[in-house]
């Protein structure tokens, strides 16, 4: 009786014990067929084994890197997105703590809140990463702008010591605004460039912030709630 | 320096962006993994696409790589977990086909014994193996698994995994 094809199988595999493996070879012995059967598997095992790697096409790192960009700048654009969002909710705070702390001075009006820019809210995917990060840009500047001509015209508030410091911090986060723009337009992707702007942006418009509560309090005659704010300060630096 | 930091540092160079660093890995494993997506799919078209989609996973995931085994080795097994999900998920669909593949005998011999580029036509012939006998016969016979791992990854009898491998070696016995 020829062995059934798991036996042959395991023949072929080596897992036969050897009582079994004893029993199949005589039989292997006597039958040609079985033989023949047995050897060619054989050497369809050791074939495959022996196989090499099949080497990728030539296109194949290319393909994969694109792949990998494409969904980086996804991400990017995802995190650049939200931005307009966050700014609108600063500004939003921005406007009412100015207005409440320039309460008195009626005359000066509060920047007005950006709006935010729909193709960005949209989320418009066609936009490039490029495009959406200069709206930030200009939005960011559009808030920095009216709090710097609120800052500048009561400047006078402030005694020369502490409105010096307060300028010599803007110049320094200016600087790093302009190293973040100029790796932007070497490298319009570059992600930490694009990141490093934006809390560029985010440092100097709490830092103007700052500087209105700061002179607010001061016009107030308030020197606690100036106090306050300078600390604040020294804490950020 | 040992491979784990070599292989630790590599990852940590990838997950930071590093171009040049995630190419190496590329280099360094693409062939294999390539291999082993053309012919778990029996397609060198689906085998480029898995291969991008493995590593396109592995960018993803590099930071779960903490260095236990080397990264060869936890490339392998995540491209062996995509390719074995690509063939369950088509399972459905394939199963009517390799009916139909089996009674038209789509499995004929693409070559002769005597054809001297015996490799080529042997990879040609596990392309058209049916599925199922074909992922059992690459996953022993070319990657070197026994058939209780294979009964694990394809959800199927140890048994099956043994008539699997035995059939598919029967369909290429006439190449060699």
């Amino acid at each position: 009786m020829h062995p059934n094809e798991t036996t042959i199988n395991d023949y072929v595999d080596g897992t036969l014990d050897a009582g079994e493996r004893e029993a199949a070879e005589r039989h292997l012995d006597a039958c040609a067929a079985c033989r023949r059967l047995a050897d060619d598997l054989g050497a369809v095992r050791r074939a495959a084994a022996a196989l090499g790697p099949r080497m990728p096409p030539a296109d194949g790192w290319l393909r994969i890197e694109r792949a990998i960009r494409a969904e980086r700048n996804a991400v990017t654009r995802r995190a650049t997105t939200k931005v307009p969002y966050w700014l609108a909710a600063a500004t939003l705070l921005l406007a009412t703590v100015v207005g409440l702390r320039f309460a008195p001075f009626a005359r000066q009006a509060a920047p007005p809140a950006p709006p935010v820019p729909t193709a960005i809210a949209a989320g418009d995917a066609g936009q490039s990463v490029e495009t959406e990060m200069r709206q930030a840009a200009d939005h960011y500047e559009k808030a920095i702008k009216g709090l710097e001509q609120i800052a500048g015209d009561e400047r006078s508030a402030l005694d020369p010591a502490t409105a010096a410091t307060l300028q010599n911090n803007l110049a320094v986060i200016d600087l790093a605004i302009g190293e973040s723009r100029t790796a932007l337009h070497t490298e319009p992707d570059n992600e930490p460039a694009q990141q490093s702007l934006i809390e560029n942006f985010k440092m100097k418009i709490n830092l103007l912030q700052d500087t209105v509560a700061l002179i607010s309090e001061m016009r107030r005659g308030n020197d606690a709630g100036a106090a306050r704010v300078v600390s604040g300060l020294k804490q950020q630096r | 320096m040992s491979t784990g930091t070599t292989d630790r540092d590599l990852a940590a160079r990838c997950q930071a962006g590093d171009a040049e660093a995630f190419e190496t890995l590329y280099r360094q494993h693409a062939a294999r993994l390539y291999s082993l997506a053309c012919r778990m799919s029996g397609s060198t078209e689906d085998g480029e696409d898995l291969l991008q989609e493995i590593f396109l996973q592995a960018y993803r995931k590099l930071g779960s790589f903490k260095g236990d085994a080397t990264l060869g080795t936890w490339l392998y097994r995540l491209a062996l977990n995509h390719c074995l999900d690509y063939v369950r998920s088509r399972q459905a669909k394939m199963d009517k086909r390799t009916d139909a593949l089996d009674r038209n005998g789509a499995c004929e011999p693409v070559a002769r014994r005597e054809t001297p580029n015996a490799r080529l036509d042997l990879e040609r012939a596990i392309e058209r193996l049916p599925p199922g006998c074909r992922e059992a016969f690459v996953l022993h016979d070319v990657e070197g698994f026994g058939h209780k791992e294979i009964a694990s990854m394809l959800s199927i009898a140890e048994g099956t995994s043994k008539s699997q491998v035995f059939k598919a070696r029967l369909k290429l016995r006439a190449l060699l």
